[in-house]
């Protein structure tokens, strides 16, 4: 396909502008929430989170009157993730089980809770009609301009809310005592930290679905990170990793036959990810090698000039 | 063979085999390993059929058990970087290979059918009638894989509980003592790649997560020893295959999901139950100590002031609430409570350690 | 503020973790001006006593008042110093940007630091020393220069009360001198500062008052009176003591 007709697809093809309109805020957003979780070594959340979503879209589901409006099914996802956090930090908080361990519970039982409401629901409605099954694997290609709209208006809500308390939010990562010694109430600032995450992962899966949420979540961030030594600046840029790929793999997936979008997003990912850790400005491993080969051969270099003066 | 019995005979197999190495995971606080092996196997199950283009147990049974070493190494590669932490790096390998393998399928391997839910939560329902001869005995080739599997595990475990027990608890000693850790460790990660590989059609990537972790922490509630620790965990993961079982036939459900929702619930009851460390127990022994303790406060602060010459503020009944800070309403229970345990004495306003409440006092002191 | 107010003043605190005492009824003052070390062997309490004052962690009983109120209404006047190996070193930010945190809180909610926070906080850095290093991202200081970061926050705090925990850990020797020196000129200034301090040879030379802590105050007072054998060995052992020198008070 030349460029100027892909060009032109991508602005006035609706399918494919919808799709990759979707997928680029959701990079954004992600990017944004997925620097702090990296930096509070909560990396994994983000696929605890997506699990633990899932009883959560059947049962609102059910209680709204076997509703499929985006919202709803959202506001369920969002609050079964939010419980299930909150069950993990209980545990790791009372009993002598690690995170790691509590992280794996919470994920394992509640999406095993929640398949089983689904294979309930779909044996009554007949398989797949309710559509809920796009929130396993993630459906790009189903979305249409009304999930784009809630996608917006959540992703907003949620960097909006970060902007906000962006101060705040940097210093609870990376120094909550300090923070709560200056009386910044750490407990419910980390509780509206983790909303705003699970905002984000609920609104994402059901475009990537909820194994590859975790990559959508920190691969932005642990990209970034490589670039900069300034936090505002990692945001930036994994914000923009992250729209970036998510664009990609949307039109990746939408040009090539057979290629579903949140795999192609997370490889697109991977490769950002990849050429970061090689060429990363900042701590890239390229110039970290060829720093340490030039001081290598300047130490050498001087031990053989004393080793001359010594007369050696 | 009937087929309700193999399918709870195979998950129970599942579970034991979990349990045996999920202990060691969540001991090793290695838990979330077991949730990227299981997912990158979908990267070596499509190579895997790429290259041999079969889909025989064997075949497979490399290609994918490979592919779980692989994200080890991959995810400790990374990690060597020094670039991302620990569970950053975990969570960006797994998805990578997920990805490549999902797509390897949809579009060079579209003839393999493999069905998307089943990737993530197996399909038993098949396994009774995909069957092998042993002998005279017709036996579905799952149950007869996951056996092996299951003792080999056993063997593994049975073998070199020494190694791994030392490895688990003091790795640097270990390797003082010629036990080799990190050779342990890659043999524990390649059983796990095994016999996830072996269970994936039963119980799926997800699922499997929870056959391997669930019952062991369940477990860590309830035993103090390792060798228990395991053999319960067994127990648990059994008991969930079983009951599992039947509420997914009560319900007409999905049985993985349904033996993996009932290992949650015998997790939580534990959780909640376990006489010594459920949280329950912890409620109720924190609020007898909290008691106990204030009551041994006081003698510890009548022995501070005990012929001082603020004796007559700091042991006065209406002043000490203002000094320690505490309610009056619970001054008065403390007191109480000291008074009928013989530490102290009340004289009017005033309170005073007794013989025995000074040798209380003096007893906390040193400890 | 009149000066027979202690700066701090604990009353009958005990701290207690899952019901096991970690500090047992402490009473302990400090009136302004004092530059005082807390000592004591590991796990003697000394990082919770710290923590208690701050509110950090609750205790089981008794009070602690800065100049005779509560700490939630006196926090403006209380700067922190927190362990170095506290927080993650590899965090994106510059050492401009860690010491401005120290002035997040009479910010309040929302507002951003300016320029106005950006000047004070270059004033603070020059105070340790480490105006070159600003710019500089924070892991790639020395242990040494990170500390003189975090006591620049503290600086940023602009309190009448330093609570300072382990700042002579894993420091070089200039970082050393600088902090001595600056531990001096804030008792100069008026301000009182407590120092959770490791090492017995050094508290003598350091402190001009000392509290020797395990579990239980052991006692409190000028390090001359404090500091003698025998009240270490209470709080150290005697086992412990013959392989220290006593420093002669």
């Amino acid at each position: 396909m030349e460029l100027g007709q892909l060009l032109h697809q991508m602005v006035f093809d609706y399918t494919l502008r919808t799709i990759m309109l979707g997928c680029g805020l959701l990079g954004l957003a992600n990017g944004a929430l997925g620097a702090l979780a990296l930096l509070r070594r909560q990396s994994l959340i983000g696929d605890s989170l997506s699990h633990a979503a899932l009883p959560g879209v059947c049962v609102a589901f059910l209680l709204a009157g076997e509703s499929k409006d985006p919202l709803v099914l959202l506001i369920g996802a969002g609050a079964s993730a939010w419980l299930g956090s909150l069950l993990a930090s209980a545990i790791t908080q009372n009993t002598r089980i690690k995170d790691d361990a509590a992280q794996g519970i919470i994920l394992a039982t509640f999406f095993g809770t929640g398949y089983v409401l689904l294979s309930l629901i779909q044996g009554r409605a007949g398989a797949g009609q309710a559509g809920l099954d796009k929130f396993l694997f993630g459906s790009a290609a189903s979305l249409i301009e009304r999930d784009v709209q809630t996608i917006a208006a959540l992703s907003a809500l949620a960097l909006g809310l970060m902007v906000l308390f962006y101060k705040e939010f940097k210093l609870l990562t990376f120094d909550p005592e300090f923070l709560a010694s200056m009386g910044f109430p750490r407990r419910r600032l980390d509780a509206l930290l983790t909303t705003l995450i699970v905002i984000v992962v609920v609104v994402g899966l059901q475009i990537v679905g909820v194994i590859l949420m975790v990559a959508m979540l920190i691969a932005p961030a642990a990209a970034a990170r490589q670039w900069t030594n300034r936090l505002g600046a990692m945001i930036g840029i994994s914000m923009a990793i992250g729209a970036f790929s998510g664009v990609a793999g949307a039109l990746a997936s939408a040009l090539e036959a057979n290629t579903p979008t949140g795999p192609a997003v997370v490889i697109a990912l991977t490769l950002a990810m990849l050429l970061s850790f090689i060429f990363g400005a900042e701590r890239g491993l390229l110039w970290t090698w060829i720093r340490s080969r030039r001081s290598r051969r300047r130490a050498l270099a001087q031990g053989a000039d004393r080793a001359f003066a010594a007369g050696d | 063979m009937d087929a309700g019995l193999t399918i709870i005979l195979l998950c129970s197999l599942v579970a034991a085999s979990g349990a045996l190495l999920g202990t060691f995971l969540v001991l090793r606080r290695m838990a979330m390993l077991s949730d990227a092996i299981s997912h990158s196997i979908v990267f070596g199950i499509a190579a895997g059929f790429l290259m041999f283009r079969s889909l025989d147990t064997l075949p497979m049974l490399i290609a994918a058990s490979a592919t779980g070493l692989l994200t080890v190494l991959l995810t400790e590669t990374v990690l060597r970087t020094r670039l991302v932490k620990e569970d950053a790096a975990i969570g960006i390998v797994f998805p990578a290979l997920f990805s490549l393998g999902v797509i390897l399928i949809t579009r060079y391997a579209a003839d393999i059918h493999i069905d998307v839910d089943a990737a993530l939560v197996g399909e038993v329902i098949w396994a009774p009638f995909d069957t092998i001869f042993i002998g005279a005995f017709e036996v579905s080739r799952a149950l007869v894989t996951m056996a092996v599997i299951t003792l080999i595990n056993l063997a593994f475990v049975g073998l070199f509980y020494k190694e791994l027990k030392l490895a688990t608890f003091d790795a640097a000693l270990a390797a003082s003592l010629g036990l080799m850790p990190a050779l342990i460790h890659y043999a524990l990660m390649g059983l796990l790649s095994v016999t996830a590989v072996s269970a994936f059609d039963a119980v799926g990537a997800i699922l499997f997560v929870g056959f391997v972790i669930v019952p062991p922490a369940a477990a860590y509630l309830l035993t103090e020893r390792l060798w228990t620790m395991i053999a319960v965990g067994i127990g648990i993961g059994v008991i969930g295959s079983l009951s599992g079982y039947f509420v997914a036939l009560a319900l007409d459900a999905s049985i993985s999901g349904c033996m993996v929702m009932m290992l949650g619930a015998l997790f939580l009851l534990a959780l909640l139950f376990s006489p010594s460390r459920g949280l329950l127990a912890a409620y109720l022994r924190r609020r007898r100590q909290k008691w106990e303790f204030a009551a041994q406060l006081l003698t510890m602060h009548l022995l501070t002031h005990e012929g001082h010459p603020d004796e007559a503020v700091e042991a006065c009944t209406s002043s000490l609430p203002g000094h320690l800070n505490w309610g009056a309403a619970f001054t008065e229970k403390i007191i109480h409570r000291a008074q009928s345990r013989g530490w102290i004495d009340r004289v009017g306003e005033q309170l005073r350690l007794t013989d025995s409440g000074r040798v209380q006092a003096r007893s906390l002191r040193k400890a | 503020m009149a000066s027979d107010i202690p700066t701090l003043a604990i009353n009958d605190l005990t701290v207690a973790y899952r019901e096991k005492p970690v500090l047992w009824d402490i009473d302990l003052e400090v009136m302004p001006g004092a530059l005082m070390g807390i000592i004591g062997p590991n796990g003697a309490g000394k990082s919770t006593l710290i923590k208690a004052i701050l509110g950090l962690v609750k205790p089981a009983s008794g009070e602690v008042r800065i100049f005779g109120k509560p700490y939630r209404e006196q926090r403006q006047l209380v700067g922190y110093v927190p362990q170095r190996s506290s927080v993650d070193w590899d965090f994106p930010t510059s050492a401009l940007d860690v010491v401005m945190m120290g002035m997040y809180g009479k910010l309040g909610w929302v507002r951003r630091p300016g320029k106005a926070e950006r000047e004070r906080a270059l004033e603070c850095l020059d105070q340790v020393g480490m105006t070159a290093f600003a710019e500089r991202q924070i892991s790639q200081l020395s242990g040494g220069q990170q500390q003189r970061v975090f006591l620049a926050r503290a600086l940023a705090q602009d309190a009448q009360l330093y609570l300072m925990d382990e700042p002579f850990v894993g420091v070089d020797a200039t970082t050393e001198q600088a902090i001595l020196g600056l531990l001096r000129r804030l008792q100069g200034q008026g301000k009182t500062v407590l120092v959770v301090h490791h090492d017995l040879e050094t508290v003598s030379s350091a402190f001009d008052q000392v509290a020797i802590l395990n579990v239980q105050l052991i006692a409190s007072g000028t390090t001359a009176e404090t500091l003698t054998p025998e009240n270490l060995r209470k709080a150290y052992g005697a086992r412990m003591l013959t392989r220290l020198e006593l420093p002669t008070g």
